[in-house]
């Protein structure tokens, strides 16, 4: 039978088998693909994992005794630890593969149309995961997530109207055994509306891939089955290295302690990736000036297609693409400078970082973008 | 008052394993350290003769079990003998609490210092096995620049030099049943591997694995590239 054949006769008994073996055999892929275009892919694979290894984990947590649960786990369940060590370095990898997908739509400039909804899913799921993110931290029930959520929920819950209301309806008061009871049902149920937003991210991107010259075309199987196989391979050695030589990677040594409402731990911080966006926050003055940080923060990375006033088929210049990686070298600067925040240089470093980014993307993009394109 | 089962628990250990004499200090070394590095049983059996002798009359280790002691070479048996020298109704399946009934007690005693619970105390401080180490054997003469707090002791390896802690290890404070010589900074060395262990009992299945893995998946790149190499030139 030709793949044409296959394709209508499961397409005729059953619509859906149709589709998924036209996605899987007909030549419809170009016949150069690089190895970074399975990143959404792995992005799914992972986070699936990781959905797996939380509901292992979920079996045993208790979040009115969050920390003495968490060591439960590490020391007292089969292959607990290794469960517990493969969701933290899941976290890890996850927003490895998510902060270089995103960093390589914008040196391609895939972000431009029609590649921009996926640009606006893919930041979404980095504005998802980083909530998701910090809820698991949170969970762990160390001195360092409690903190965190302490001053969180205490900037929050005093917050006038209906912020406020919405606040204290999502975490019951300030930072209390009741508010990781809510938070661990948040993080489950946002978990999963990120792998739903994952699935849209590869449905999107895979609509504006570019299409092969007519008979061109490859077939999903088996080259791509075979590319998807070397990057998931490399991507699980890199995997076993952190997993089991650098459990705690990227974490803060004080998430080790037991949180005490008594005693407020020096140094604490928070892990690796939320420290970029942290370091926004920390650079703008008062709560509102914290929030609107964040928000700003990922609302120009989602104006991008916006900002690049190039045009879908405008040049890609040069001095744009170092701009980009010169924006790189500063979230890696904001997140370094976020985590030693006791240094009396900090404050000023974090404002000229800050500046940085959101003069990057809302003057520079629009006038190099523009220049370049003429 | 768990001190004074110190000779019982040296004779009750002294059966546990057929460890030989050894010496971690020339040079200073910890065979948990390093990437595959291994829980050293015998300096960890040692460390927790020094903990249960020594560190238990003040700080508890509440997330460990004396079953869990197993894990080191003791056997049941041996385990259970440890948690009935300190005459516990749950027996083995006791956790290595603090020695003070009143929680509130030690804080005042000491202070305002309270002894923090040593579980997991490798874990919290920065390499934390050799911070132990430095801890236990950093008291020295305070500088004449130093002004000591007032029940406070100069100690070099400790964040702000003064600490509420007296220097409790000096030589021969336990006999070890391995004939281990038992300076002061031995004993220092194998508590820091027990407590180690204590803070990560999987330290030793972890790296075995993990080099396991690392091998397979090594390979396993390897051979997917190759394939995938394979298959897309069959194509042209």
């Amino acid at each position: 039978m030709t793949t044409d054949a296959k394709q209508s006769w499961a397409g005729e008994r059953m619509p859906c088998l149709g589709g998924l073996c036209g996605a899987l055999f007909a030549p419809r892929c170009t016949p150069e693909g690089k190895y970074l275009d399975t990143l959404p892919g792995l992005i799914a694979i992972a986070l699936a994992f990781l959905t797996l290894s939380g509901a292992v984990m979920a079996a045993y947590y208790d979040p009115w005794h969050a920390f003495a649960s968490v060591q439960f786990i590490r020391r007292e369940v089969n292959n607990g630890w290794l469960v517990q060590a493969y969701h933290a370095t899941g976290a890890t990898a996850l927003f490895g593969l998510v902060y270089l997908h995103l960093f390589r739509v914008m040196l391609t400039r895939a972000y431009r149309a029609p590649g921009e909804f996926a640009w606006w899913l893919a930041v979404k799921l980095l504005a998802l995961l980083l909530f998701v993110g910090w809820m698991g931290f949170v969970l762990s029930g160390g001195a360092a997530g409690y903190w965190s959520l302490f001053n969180a929920a205490n900037a929050a819950v005093s917050l006038p109207g209906a912020p406020g209301a919405v606040a204290r309806w999502f975490l019951g008061g300030p930072a209390a055994p009741a508010s990781l009871a809510r938070l661990e049902m948040f993080h489950t149920v946002l978990a999963l509306a990120a792998l739903a937003v994952a699935g849209g991210l590869l449905a999107a991107r895979r609509k504006v891939a570019p299409q092969p010259a007519p008979g061109k075309g490859v077939a999903f199987y088996p080259y791509y089955l075979a590319q998807y196989l070397a990057a998931l391979a490399v991507f699980a050695l890199i995997f076993s290295v952190l997993l089991f030589f650098a459990p705690h990677f990227g974490q803060p040594a004080v998430n080790a302690l037991a949180a005490d409402p008594l005693t407020l731990p020096a140094g604490t911080a928070l892990p690796w990736y939320l420290l970029p966006l942290a370091g926004v926050a920390d650079a703008l003055p008062g709560l509102w000036g914290g929030v609107a940080g964040v928000a700003g923060a990922l609302v120009v990375l989602a104006a991008l297609p916006w900002l690049d006033r190039a045009g879908p088929d405008g040049a890609k210049g040069k001095l744009y693409c170092a701009l980009t990686w010169i924006l790189a070298l500063d979230v890696l600067a904001l997140g370094a400078t976020s985590a030693a925040h006791d240094n009396p240089q900090a404050p000023l470093l974090l404002g000229l970082f800050t500046l940085w980014y959101f003069f990057h993307f809302l003057v520079l993009t629009p006038l190099v973008t523009a220049m370049e394109a003429k | 008052m768990r001190r004074f089962f110190a000779p019982l628990l040296a004779l009750g250990l002294a059966a546990a394993g057929a460890a030989q004499a050894e010496d971690t200090l020339t040079p200073l070394h910890f065979q948990s350290q390093g990437a595959l590095g291994s829980i050293d049983k015998a300096a960890a059996q040692r460390g927790f003769l020094v903990y249960q002798t020594v560190c238990a009359a003040c700080h508890s280790a509440n997330a460990l079990h004396y079953r869990d002691l197993e894990a080191l070479g003791l056997t049941p048996d041996q385990a259970a003998g440890v948690a009935a020298g300190v005459k516990l109704a749950d027996g083995s399946a006791a956790t290595l609490d603090s020695p003070f009934k009143d929680p509130a007690m030690p804080a005042s005693a000491f202070g305002g210092a309270a002894p923090p619970d040593l579980s997991s105390i490798v874990a919290q401080r920065k390499h934390g096995t050799m911070y132990i180490y430095k801890l236990l054997t950093g008291y020295a003469a305070a500088p004449q620049s130093v002004n000591l707090l007032p029940g406070h002791y100069y100690n070099t390896a400790f964040p702000g030099g003064q600490i509420a802690m007296p220097p409790v290890l000096r030589d021969n404070a336990v006999t070890y049943a391995d004939g281990t010589a038992a300076t002061a900074q031995q004993e220092a060395a194998d508590v820091a591997e027990f407590l180690t262990w204590a803070a990560d009992p999987n330290l030793s299945a972890r790296h075995q694995i993990g080099l396991r893995a690392v091998i397979f998946f090594l390979f396993l790149s390897l051979v997917a590239l190759a394939s995938k190499r394979g298959i897309w030139r069959e194509r042209a």
